[in-house]
């Protein structure tokens, strides 16, 4: 990438350049805004998950004082995935995604195309490299190239090129693209996204929240393993639009939601129930299926209404007057219930099968416990959209850690063939793999050194560069010149490092910057202007050598003179 | 809840499991022996019994999945000691695809300390509760094996890596532990493997939260800190490629890397109750 991307977006007319919206633009995009959002995401998500989410300012008082708890209210943090801060980072993320990969994408289209091909590398040479005078074709194959192309270059050289897993370039970008769908799917769906329960017993029907549907609850089986433990839930449910008749039915378990009418249901969980019945002067006046934990009013007398607080099967009571259940069979049903009035507690007790209750003239008892099935019902568009986003991310990291673009070229010059390759992915590990098949051939490898060119490489041509002309080419987002001018500017290792690897992003550096404002001529005077001056600084760093080399020589023959004169004059002394 | 017949595959587990631990116990000492003694013959036995061990390990595994009539993947004990079979698992293949034995001496105490974890959890095998009877439990659990195995190795590497920036010029230390840029790379296939496997489980994860609890994603403490470990993972790739930064720093953060997964894995279970309370 260069700047003069940068440039030509900011540009407000056709004159005037706005520098502070060029370094905005330029660190949204950069690596290290990238770097800053990845830590920062890291800590906050680490920071909600050890503040207790979703709890009231009087629950983290109790929990952690009153300032931590005003503190806690006044950040958000009470809530911290839904909270704006977070949700401002994530929005940066994505803005630094979208940029990288605008960015990228012209770069990664150009070495796709041409970035890969035997002129590229015509007078580069990896870092490990064999020359030998045995034809090397072979040796592509062994190293895993199946598709060779062979010629000659311009000036009659013959070589030998390939290149494999050039759809590595992409993978980076793809991860990229994948993270941003699933970031939009996600928030998208849950904004979208809308959640309610219908609770209930056989026979029951109730309205979807605040739908035209009506949903019926046909059966709910409880399956028991042998050991008595749960094997599964399983409610058969119809659902009915009341506003044109349409009905469909369908089954929901644990793991096994249906889909119908556009919405999801799932077997959420389930608890007891039991018929509260109401009487007054021996006439039954109410009848009606409460759930534990419902308050249900009676309606005989306004302000009154009764709660099931919990439900023992198998009650038992100790002698320290502890309560419980022994097991999950209904042996001994007890009702633990409390009459509110007016929400004052009136009552409160354990309630057997056979006992009642007795408020003024009213009697109510409960019967029929059975267990209820609680529904989960979910509408959520865009969830597919971020399961896509989930599917391109482990297609992009799969190709980003493990489809490793690399090449292989060999040429031949004198009757000598030079065999080389390079893969910058593949790294050190891609170099020990071609030295043993180098060998293995019986062609001796040999690691290429700062100050001496391998043999049949280029004489213009500086070592130390591992042969990474074309990836090069891509990470400064410029023409293969620039990659050149590097390369003789001597800067490997810091300029390795600065670029990363291909399709990788890199970081903005300053001397692309530089070249991004110059038109093509331009360019290519400059360029010229500095390999000559480049020239001259080696020269004149070589004549400064080799005069501080006689000045040295000098002083030491000086040295030896005087020491040789002491000694004669003391032996003339003597 | 087993028949007599499960029982025997059960207790021949037992004697199985432990003999792997006491195995990998003997393999830490032999690579201590190596590395503090400069015993070579030390370093090759070790790098062998470390595949005994292994095998054995595996058979103990397999006669698990026999014995319980399911995967030994539902809970801490097995998650545990199948975490301690991937990062042996990741181990060797990075010792003979690399021809690197000297890993082992900094990967097995990791195995052991996970094993000896697992060693201290409830071995009884319980029937499944009907949330995790789901086919995408091998997918979810096995890729987490496998993550974390590679974290474990890149961890190992990465602190091969720091130490040898302490002893270089020993050369015996020269000799079996390669130059720093080769562990750079190394400790990056590793987490490479790591990072990709994690966000398998984390997709599948999401998919199975899904089907189980009608949400793909619900912020739960052990979803979250599985993100967290990503996030590490993705600034250390990133952190690889920048400038003057590839080395101690991505070493350093492999390693901080590794403290995340093994929170992801006990801290989490541990301090922040969740709906993953069973693994």
């Amino acid at each position: 990438m260069s700047s003069g991307d940068f440039r030509s977006d900011c540009r407000l007319s056709g004159k005037v350049t706005v520098p502070y919206m060029r370094k905005i633009l330029k660190f949204l995009s950069s690596m290290q805004f990238a770097l800053i959002l990845l830590l920062v995401l890291a800590a906050a998500c680490a920071f909600g998950s050890f503040i207790t989410q979703g709890q009231t300012l009087s629950w983290y008082t109790t929990a952690y004082g009153e300032r931590a708890a005003a503190a806690i209210m006044l950040f958000g943090l009470d809530d911290v995935f839904h909270s704006i801060w977070f949700v401002v980072i994530t929005a940066f993320l994505c803005l630094n995604l979208i940029f990288c990969n605008v960015i990228r994408a012209p770069g990664l289209i150009r070495l796709w195309k041409a970035g890969f091909v035997p002129e590229k590398r015509e007078k580069s040479c990896g870092r490990i490299y064999g020359t030998s005078e045995k034809d090397p074709a072979g040796l592509f194959s062994e190293m895993g190239f199946r598709k060779t192309v062979s010629g000659s270059f311009e000036d009659g050289t013959e070589y030998i090129y390939a290149v494999k897993n050039k759809a590595g370039i992409w993978g980076a970008w793809l991860c990229h693209l994948g993270i941003l769908i699933l970031i939009i799917g996600f928030g998208v769906g849950q904004m979208l996204k809308t959640e309610t329960a219908v609770y209930g017993v056989t026979g029951q029907s109730k309205r979807i929240g605040d739908t035209s549907y009506v949903l019926t609850i046909d059966d709910f089986r409880i399956d028991l393993r042998g050991d008595e433990t749960v094997d599964q839930y399983t409610t058969d449910f119809t659902v009915r639009n009341v506003s044109n008749g349409d009905e469909m039915s369908g089954t929901t378990s644990v793991n096994h939601p249906a889909a119908m009418f556009g919405m999801k249901f799932y077997q959420n969980s389930t608890g007891w129930a039991a018929a509260m019945h109401v009487s007054k002067g021996g006439e039954e006046i109410q009848n009606g299926v409460v759930c534990v934990g419902e308050v249900t009013p009676i309606t005989e007398v306004p302000g009154l209404s009764i709660l099931i607080q919990a439900f023992y099967p198998d009650f038992f009571m100790d002698a320290d007057g502890e309560i419980g259940t022994r097991t999950s069979e209904l042996r001994n049903p007890y009702y633990l219930y409390i009459a509110y009035y007016n929400e004052r507690v009136i009552g409160m007790n354990a309630l057997g099968a056979s006992e009642y209750i007795t408020i003024d003239d009213l009697t109510v008892w409960f019967t029929d416990p059975q267990s209820y099935t609680l529904i989960q019902i979910t509408t959520e568009p865009f969830s597919k959209l971020a399961l896509a986003g989930g599917i391109v991310i482990m297609l992009g990291l799969l190709l980003a850690l493990y489809v490793q673009p690399a090449e292989m070229w060999a040429r031949k010059k004198d009757g000598l063939w030079l065999v080389t390759g390079s893969s910058r992915k593949g790294g050190v590990l891609f170099d020990r793999a071609l030295r043993e098949k180098l060998e293995k051939a019986g062609i001796p490898a040999s690691e290429k050194d700062d100050k001496e060119p391998p043999k049949g490489s280029s004489e213009d041509e500086k070592p130390g560069k591992p042969g990474e002309r074309a990836e090069e080419d891509e990470k400064h987002g410029k023409s293969g010149e620039k990659s050149e001018e590097d390369e003789k500017s001597g800067e490997k290792s810091e300029e390795d490092e600065k670029s990363g690897e291909p399709g990788e992003r890199a970081e903005p550096d300053e001397k692309a910057e530089v070249s991004g404002e110059l038109s093509g001529k331009d360019l290519s005077e400059a360029e010229a202007a500095a390999l000559e001056a480049m020239k001259l600084a080696d020269e004149a760093a070589e004549a400064y050598r080799a005069a501080e080399e006689r000045a040295k020589k000098a002083a030491l023959a000086y040295k030896e003179a005087r020491e040789r004169a002491a000694k004669k004059f003391d032996k003339e002394e003597q | 809840m087993c028949n007599m017949g499960n029982e025997v595959f059960l207790s021949a587990e037992n004697i199985l499991f432990t003999v792997s631990m006491i195995g990998y116990f003997i393999t830490m000492i032999l690579f201590f022996v190596f590395f503090a003694m400069k015993n070579e013959k030390a370093g090759s036995t070790a790098a062998y019994l470390l595949s005994a061990c292994f095998g054995v390990h595996t058979v103990a595994l397999v006669v698990r999945t026999i014995g319980a009539g399911r995967l030994p993947l539902t809970n801490n004990y097995e998650f545990a000691t199948s975490f301690a079979w991937g990062i042996a698992l990741v181990s060797l293949i990075f010792i003979f695809k690399y021809q690197f034995k000297a890993l082992g001496a900094f990967s097995v105490p990791v195995i052991f300390l996970v094993i000896g974890y697992a060693a201290m959890q409830s071995k009884e095998v319980k029937e499944l509760m009907p949330a995790l009877r789901s086919s995408w439990l091998f997918f979810h659990v096995s890729t987490a094996i496998i993550a974390y195995g590679g974290f474990g190795v890149s961890f190992a590497v990465s602190l091969m890596f720091l130490l040898r920036e302490k002893m270089n010029g020993s050369d015996f230390w020269n000799q079996h532990i390669p130059d720093r840029e080769w562990l750079d790379m190394v400790s990056y296939r590793a987490a490479s493997l790591g990072l990709l496997f994690l966000t398998f489980t984390i997709i599948t994860g999401s998919i199975w939260a899904e089907r189980a609890w009608g949400s793909y994603w619900s912020w739960d403490p052990k979803e979250t800190w599985s993100l967290v470990t990503w996030l590490i993972y993705m600034f250390y790739l990133h952190l690889r490629i920048r400038r003057g930064v590839k080395g101690r720093s991505a070493a350093i953060f492999a390693v901080v890397g590794f403290v995340c997964v093994i929170f992801t894995y006990i801290g989490v279970n541990t301090f922040l109750p969740g709906v993953h309370s069973y693994a």
